[in-house]
């Protein structure tokens, strides 16, 4: 499924990974998503987008990075089947992303 | 003759040249997202660069240390196969990104050719999610080496630089003994001593190595206890081994 999510999402491949980079971790505690966004130095960005995307590339949401680098929001209908792609984007052209699968939710769901 | 010759060969074959070194072996030292959430662990008691396995009891302790806190992964070994000899195993699953030092802490181990009892503190650095927060982490080990690189990411051909430290302090000139992981049975060593390669630390207790391959290097720090240990009622030294695992990556071409 991961795999399968990085070929439907392919541009993600094009994403920098260079010096002070951006890196995106998310997560689900119970029926919620928490991105974490932060820069390799260990910075916090100031501002920037968080698009939520399913496994066709639909965009669900779009959010403003929160306070601590954090956003969250309520899982979306149907994700847990088919995962979330998340996209963050800040300022000069640092994004990174990270691929919430199935897996990820129903582990997150279980132990949180 | 032939007798004498055969006597030296089976003598050859039955003994090892090689440093025997606690192991802690991740199936992925660089765990990005698109690999999985989690690595396979190897734990074991071997002589690396020869193949030859030795008896792993179970460990005092075997830990993860992540963002400055310790949790024990003891109740999850299993037993298994290590070079043909007891070692454990156990599978881990990351649940947040950033650097992961497993550690293991064995049984003091009786090597009667050497007259004296072993220990070493083992441990490997995996980073996890494309993040490398962490990786300088001191454990506060009894010893352990400290990396001045970061014990991950490595060409091989780069250096490796380690601080040597025991009780907390750094041990000027320690020895520090350098084995590749043979695990394919590949590398071939013109000299026994090429086996185990030997550097010395300087004043400060840094030392420095560059691995000529890719590949698994262990890198054994080996010091005395002050307090010797009893076998059948008589002192026998301690040795105090401080271990890393360090994998060292191929230079690649697109």
């Amino acid at each position: 499924m991961i795999r399968s999510l990085v070929l439907a999402l392919s541009f993600a491949a094009a994403l920098p990974a260079a010096a002070h980079d951006l890196r995106v971790f998310a997560s689900v505690s119970g029926g919620t998503v928490t991105v974490e966004s932060t820069f390799s130095t260990g910075r916090i960005p100031t501002g920037g987008e968080v698009r939520v995307r399913d496994a066709e590339d639909t965009l669900l949401l779009t959010l403003p990075i929160g306070d601590g680098g954090e956003t969250s929001f309520a899982l979306p209908d149907g994700a847990s089947e088919t995962g979330l792609m998340i996209e963050v984007d800040v300022s000069e052209g640092h994004s990174d992303y990270w691929l919430l699968t199935p897996e990820d939710i129903a582990h997150g769901q279980e132990t949180n | 003759m032939k007798t004498l010759m055969t006597a030296a060969a089976l003598a050859a074959c039955a003994s090892a040249a090689g440093a025997h070194y606690g192991m802690i072996i991740p199936s992925d030292n660089m765990l990005s997202q698109d690999e999985g959430r989690s690595v396979d662990l190897t734990l074991s008691f071997s002589h690396p660069f020869e193949g030859l396995g030795m008896v792993l009891e179970m460990p005092e302790e075997f830990t993860v240390t992540h963002e400055g806190e310790t949790t024990s992964l003891l109740d999850t070994l299993e037993e298994t196969q290590v070079m043909d000899d007891a070692g454990f195993a156990t599978e881990y699953r990351f649940e947040r990104p950033g650097t992961h030092v497993f550690a293991m802490t064995p049984k003091p181990y009786w090597e009667p050719e050497e007259d004296a009892f072993i220990t070493h503190f083992t441990k490997t650095y995996v980073s996890a999610y494309g993040d490398d927060a962490g990786w300088d982490a001191e454990l506060g080990l009894k010893t352990e080496i400290v990396p001045l690189s970061k014990p991950f990411a490595l060409w091989a051909g780069n250096v490796f630089q380690g601080i040597v430290k025991l009780d907390g302090e750094p041990v000027p000139y320690a020895e520090v003994e350098v084995e590749y992981y043979n695990e394919d049975g590949s590398a071939a060593a013109p000299s026994d001593l090429m086996i185990t390669q030997t550097v010395k630390a300087d004043s400060e207790g840094v030392f420095t190595y560059a691995a000529p391959t890719s590949g698994w290097w262990g890198f054994a720090a080996l010091n005395t206890a002050e307090e010797p240990m009893q076998y059948e009622g008589e002192d026998k030294a301690h040795e105090l081994g401080a271990v890393i695992w360090v994998h060292f990556e191929p230079w690649a071409t697109q």
